[in-house]
C-alpha cells in the first residue's frame, strides 16, 4: 500500500534536539529546589535475615531525619501497576525488618547536604535477630526444604500462603502434545540460562518530592508512568490522588526499569512527610542496580518436526529466578508463553511456566519482558533442526511462522488479536540476498585464527498490550489537543517519552491528520493533575497507542476547525467542502474551498473564535486499542571469532523491521543500532554475578565490572543496513505499529547463530564470555593453545 | 564538620570563579550544585562512563575524579560554554544525523568530540571509535553518533 503523506516518513529534527545537544534539559537528576534535604537509604548488609531492632539515636542526633519501618504503613504493595488488581501479586514492604536480598532497604535519612545525610546513614546501626544463608539459586529454592522466603503475600486483596518459594504460576495446554511428539520425525531438547542483566540506562534513578503549602505533593521522578506513581503513593500512604501531583520529567534512559515505581519514590515521600520539607533522593550508580535488575530465565524446550519441516509439539518449562520480590513475573510468564506461541504453528503444546523467589535484586522488565531470551532460545532450536533435516534455515521459518491472518498473543493469554500486517517475507527474502546467506559456508570447513560467520534471527513484539476484550493488563491511554488563540496547538499527554522519540511521532500525526505543519505542535510539560491516565510507555506501545489517541484527538479539532471557519466564511456549507493545507506563499496553515479563492488561515480562525467568544477548539480522548499487533525483525549477523582470544567482532549486521509505516524513518533506525548494541551485549558480556556465600553483587555493582558495549565494540555505518518493510497497519496511526523492544529481541538469536556458523559450537547459557568460547573450543580440540 | 576549607581560582567557560572549597570536594558537584552547571552529567562517579566529561585546559577530564582543588588557575570549558555563541558543527551534526536519543550521555560525547576535532581534524572511523570508546551510551549503539561527529569533522576540515 503506497499512501503519499505530508510528513509521516520524512525526517524532521526532534523538538527536544537542541535541549539535548546543549546539556540544557533538565532530567531529575538535575532538580534542586531550596531548603531541599537529601535522603539516603540504609541498606541490609545481608540477602536474608530478620532485624531485631534499629539504632537510629546517633542520627537524630545529628540533626538527620529518620524513618523505620515503624514509621512507615506496612502495607504490602507490588510496584508495578501494569496488571489489573486481582492477579497483582504484594509481598514489598517500603521498609522492612525482614530484609530478603543484600541492599533492601530497611531505613532512610534525610540531612542537609549528601555529606551529613551519608554520615548519618552510616551511624543507623541494625541489629540483626537471624542472618539465614541466602539462596540464590531457584532450582534449590523450590525444594520442599529449602527455607522460605516469604510465608504470606497478598494476591489482589487477599492474602495467600506462598509455597516452595513459588511466586506465581502459569500452565497452559493446547492439543495433544504427546501424540504430537510421537507423529515428529525429529524431537531437539535442550536447556537454557541467560545471565541477570542490569538495565545501566544512563540516568541513575531520582525523585526529588516537595511539600506545596496546604500539604499537597509534588513529586518528580525516572518514571515511565506518572499515573500509576501517583496511584501506588496514594494507596501507600492514604492520601487521595488529587493531593498528589507526579510531574513528567525527561528521563535518561529507561529500557523497563521504570514500568514500576523505584523503591526510591515512597521512601523520598516517606522522609518529605516526616521532615515536612523536600527530599529528594538520587542514587549512585551501585545503588541503581540494587532497585531492581532483570529476571534470569530458566528454559528447557523441546520441539517434535516432520521430516517436511512441519512442526508437530513443542514443550516448554520456563523457571522464572523473580529474585526477592514480585515486580510482577506473573504477567511475564504469561508473555513468555506468548512469545513463544506467536514464533511457529507449534500445533501441539504444553507449557509450564513457575516464578521463583530467591535472595537477589528484585527482577523487572529488561526491554523484551521475555522475548530476546524466549527469541534467543526458539530461533537456536530452529536453526538445529533445520540442520537435523537438511532444511534451509530461511525456508523453515517461512513455512512455520505466525503470520497474517493469524492468531497473535500479544502480552500474555488474555491479550489477543489477528495478525493484519507481515512484512517476514520480504524482510527474510531482501536481508537473506544482502548479507550473501549462500555463501556463509559450513562451520566445518572454517579453519584458522580468525573465523567468519553468519546468522539469522527471527522474532517481534507487540505494539502495547490492548485488545477486543478487556483482560489482566490495563491498556489505555489519552490525551488533550487544543487549538490556541494565535492558530498554535497544546499537545497535552501523560505518555513519557524515553528518548525513542515518541511524542514526536504524535506531533508528526497530529500535524499530519491536521495538515499543519509540526513546528506549530507544541508538546506540553505534563503532570497527573492536567493529563487523563495513561498506563505506561511500555511494550512499544508509545507510537501505536498513544499516536492513535493524538490522531483521534486531532480529527476532532480538525472537525471543530472546520465548523468555526464555516461560521466565519457564511457562504460554506458543510466542512467536508472544505480542506486545511500549508500555503507555503503565507507560511501558514490555511483553511480553503478547492477551485476558490476562499481562504482562511489557521491563525484567523483561532483569534475570530477567541474574540467573537466561540470557545476553545480543542478535544479529549481516552483511547484503548483493539489490537496489539506484531512488529516483525530479522537479522542477519556476521561476526568473526578470534579462537584464540575467545573475542568475537561484528563484521555485518542487516536489520530488517516491518513497523508498518515509520513515523520517523531515522529515529527507526536509531532504535534498530541500540537494539542490535544492547542485543551484543546480552550475548556477550552482561550479567550480575553473585557472590553464592553471602548473596552480595560480586564486584559491589560497580560498573567496572558490569559492562556494557562500548564504542569498539560496534559494527560501523557502513556495516549496519536497515531494510524498512513495505507494510501499513491498518489498526495503527497511518500505518504505524510500536518498534522499541521488537528493534532488540531476535538479535541475540542471530549473534549467537553466527557464532555456531563460524566455529560450529552453540551455547546455552548466557553471556558468552571469552572463556566460554576457549573452554568449548578445547573441548572440541580446536584450542590451538 | 570542621574541615579547612580552600579557596580556589579558576575560569568556566570564560568566567572567572573564585570559591572556598573543602579539598575534597569533587569538579562534578562544584560545576553542578555551585555553579548550575547540570549539562555535566553524574552517570556513575568511577569515571567509566564519561558523561561527565569536560576540558582543562583543552583537555578532557572527568569530572567526577578531579578534585575541584585541582583545577585552581586553570581554564575549564562544559557544554554550556561550547555553545555559548549558538550551537557547533558538531552538535548540529548530532541533530541532523539523529546521534541523540534520551540525551543523557550526549554532553560528554560532545565535549569528546570536539575535543578530537582539535587533535585529528580528519579522523578515520577507527579514530572516533578510539577517542569516544571512553563515553557509554545505551540508546543509540553509537552508530548515528560515529556519522554525526565525521560529518561535522568534514563540514570543519572544507571550511
Amino acid at each position: 500500500m503506497s499512501v503519499e503523506f505530508m510528513f509521516i516518513g520524512k525526517r524532521t529534527p526532534r523538538k527536544d534536539a537542541e535541549a539535548k545537544v546543549t546539556g540544557m534539559l533538565k532530567y531529575t537528576y538535575d532538580l534542586e529546589v531550596p531548603g531541599m534535604l537529601i535522603g539516603r537509604i540504609v541498606r541490609s548488609p545481608y540477602a536474608f535475615a530478620d532485624i531485631r531492632r534499629i539504632d537510629v539515636s546517633e542520627a537524630v542526633k545529628m540533626g538527620a531525619i529518620v524513618v523505620t519501618p515503624s514509621d512507615i504503613p506496612q502495607k504490602p504493595y507490588n510496584p508495578r501497576l501494569v496488571s489489573i488488581n486481582e492477579v497483582t501479586f504484594k509481598d514489598t514492604y517500603i521498609l522492612t525488618y525482614k530484609p530478603r536480598y543484600l541492599g533492601e532497604p530497611v531505613a532512610a535519612v534525610a540531612a542537609s547536604s549528601e555529606e551529613l545525610a551519608q554520615k548519618a546513614a552510616e551511624c543507623v546501626k541494625i541489629e540483626f535477630e537471624k542472618i539465614y544463608k541466602p539462596i540464590l539459586d531457584p532450582l534449590e529454592a523450590i525444594k520442599p526444604e529449602s527455607p522460605r522466603i516469604h510465608e504470606k503475600i497478598m494476591k489482589g486483596d487477599k492474602w495467600i500462603e506462598v509455597e516452595n518459594n513459588i511466586a506465581a504460576r502459569l500452565d497452559y495446554d493446547e492439543g495433544d502434545v504427546n501424540r504430537g511428539f510421537e507423529e515428529a520425525d525429529v524431537i531437539v531438547e535442550r536447556t537454557f540460562k541467560t545471565g541477570k542483566r542490569y538495565h545501566m540506562q544512563l540516568e541513575p534513578k531520582a525523585v526529588l518530592v516537595v511539600l506545596e503549602p496546604g500539604g499537597k505533593l509534588t513529586i518528580y521522578t525516572t518514571t515511565q508512568t506518572i499515573h500509576n506513581t501517583r496511584i501506588l503513593i496514594s494507596q501507600l500512604f492514604d492520601i487521595p490522588e488529587s493531593r498528589i501531583n507526579v510531574i513528567r520529567v525527561p528521563i535518561g534512559g529507561s529500557f523497563g526499569s521504570s514500568i514500576q515505581t523505584n523503591y526510591l519514590v515512597p521512601i523520598a515521600v516517606a522522609l518529605a512527610l516526616k521532615a515536612k520539607k523536600p527530599v529528594k533522593i538520587a542514587y549512585t550508580r551501585e545503588e541503581d542496580i540494587l532497585d531492581h535488575s532483570n529476571f534470569v530465565f530458566h528454559f528447557k524446550i523441546k520441539i517434535g518436526a516432520k521430516k517436511n519441516g512441519v512442526f508437530t509439539a513443542a514443550e516448554f518449562i520456563n523457571i522464572l529466578d523473580v529474585g526477592a520480590h514480585q515486580v510482577q513475573p506473573y504477567p511475564l510468564l504469561g508473555t513468555s508463553l506468548g512469545w513463544f506461541i506467536s514464533m511457529y504453528k507449534w500445533k501441539n503444546i504444553r507449557y509450564r511456566g513457575i516464578a521463583v523467589y530467591t535472595n537477589k535484586v528484585p527482577g523487572c522488565a529488561l526491554r523484551g519482558y521475555g522475548a530476546p531470551e524466549v527469541q534467543w532460545a526458539v530461533e537456536t532450536l530452529v536453526d538445529e533442526i533445520a540442520e537435523e533435516l537438511g532444511i534451509d534455515p530461511i525456508d523453515l521459518r517461512l513455512k512455520n511462522y505466525v503470520g497474517k491472518g493469524e492468531l497473535f498473543w500479544g502480552q500474555g493469554p488474555t491479550v489477543k488479536s489477528i495478525i493484519k500486517s507481515d512484512g517476514v517475507p520480504e524482510l527474510l527474502l531482501k536481508g537473506k540476498e544482502i548479507i550473501r546467506w549462500s555463501e556463509r559456508g559450513h562451520p566445518s570447513e572454517k579453519k584458522g585464527r580468525f573465523r567468519r560467520g553468519i546468522g539469522v534471527g527471527r522474532g517481534f513484539h507487540t505494539s502495547g498490550a490492548g485488545g477486543p476484550i478487556s483482560g489482566e493488563v490495563i491498556d489505555y491511554t489519552g490525551c488533550i489537543l487544543k487549538l490556541n488563540e494565535d492558530g498554535t496547538l497544546d499537545y497535552i499527554t501523560a505518555l513519557q517519552d524515553h528518548g525513542g522519540g515518541t511524542l514526536d511521532a504524535h506531533v508528526k500525526i497530529i500535524a499530519e491528520e491536521l495538515g499543519i505543519p509540526p513546528e506549530l505542535v507544541n508538546i506540553a510539560t505534563a503532570s497527573t493533575e492536567t493529563t487523563p491516565y495513561d498506563v505506561c510507555t511500555h511494550a512499544s506501545r508509545g507510537t501505536y497507542v498513544g499516536g492513535e489517541c493524538a490522531r483521534r484527538a486531532a480529527q476532532i479539532v480538525k472537525q471543530k476547525i472546520l465548523e468555526a471557519a464555516i461560521r466565519i466564511i457564511g457562504r460554506v456549507v458543510n466542512p467536508e467542502a472544505l480542506r486545511i493545507g500549508y500555503d507555503k506563499e503565507l507560511k501558514q496553515a490555511v483553511v480553503y474551498v478547492e477551485g476558490t479563492d476562499i481562504k482562511l488561515t489557521l491563525a484567523e480562525i483561532a483569534r475570530t473564535s477567541w474574540q467573537r467568544n466561540w470557545g476553545t477548539i480543542g478535544a479529549f480522548v481516552s483511547y484503548r486499542a483493539t489490537s496489539a499487533p506484531p512488529s516483525f525483525t530479522v537479522y542477519y549477523v556476521e561476526v568473526e571469532v578470534d579462537t584464540w582470544t575467545g573475542k568475537v567482532k561484528p563484521i555485518r549486521v542487516v536489520a530488517g523491521v516491518d513497523v508498518g509505516t515509520p513515523i520517523n524513518p531515522d529515529m527507526v533506525e536509531g532504535q534498530l543500532h541500540g537494539g542490535f548494541v544492547m542485543a551484543w551485549g546480552m550475548a556477550f558480556t552482561e550479567n550480575t554475578a553473585y557472590d553464592p556465600l553471602t548473596g552480595e553483587i560480586m564486584g559491589r555493582g560497580l560498573i567496572t565490572d558490569y559492562k556494557i558495549p562500548t564504542a569498539a565494540d560496534v559494527p560501523t555505518p557502513e556495516e549496519f543496513t536497515v531494510i524498512i518493510a513495505k507494510t501499513y497497519e491498518p489498526t495503527g496511526p497511518f500505518g504505524a505499529k510500536g518498534l522499541g523492544e521488537a528493534a532488540m529481541n531476535p538479535a541475540v538469536a542471530a549473534i549467537l547463530n553466527a557464532v555456531y556458523n563460524a566455529i560450529g559450537i552453540r551455547f546455552y547459557e548466557l553471556p558468552v564470555t571469552p572463556d566460554k568460547i576457549i573452554e568449548a573450543l578445547k573441548e572440541k580440540g580446536e584450542l590451538e593453545w | 564538620m570542621c574541615i579547612n576549607m580552600v579557596k580556589v581560582a579558576f575560569k568556566v567557560n570564560g568566567e572567572h570563579i573564585e570559591l572556598d572549597v573543602s579539598p575534597r570536594e569533587l569538579l562534578i558537584n562544584t560545576l553542578r550544585s555551585k555553579l548550575g552547571l547540570t549539562s555535566v552529567k553524574y552517570g556513575c562517579g568511577i569515571g567509566e562512563c564519561g558523561a561527565c566529561t569536560v576540558l582543562v585546559n583543552g583537555e578532557p577530564v572527568l569530572a567526577c575524579l578531579t578534585l575541584t582543588v585541582d583545577v585552581n588557575s586553570k581554564d575549564i570549558i562544559t557544554l554550556e560554554g561550547l555553545s555559548k555563541n549558538g550551537l557547533t558543527d558538531i552538535q548540529r551534526a548530532f541533530i541532523e544525523e539523529g546521534a541523540i536519543q534520551c540525551g543523557y550521555c550526549t554532553p560528554g560525547f560532545i565535549i569528546m568530540a570536539e575535543y578530537m576535532l582539535r587533535e585529528v581534524p580528519n579522523p578515520t572511523i577507527s579514530d572516533v571509535k578510539e577517542y569516544l570508546k571512553g563515553n557509554l551510551c545505551r540508546c543509540t549503539g553509537y552508530i548515528n553518533i560515529f556519522r554525526a561527529v565525521l560529518k561535522a569533522a568534514k563540514s570543519r576540515v572544507s571550511r
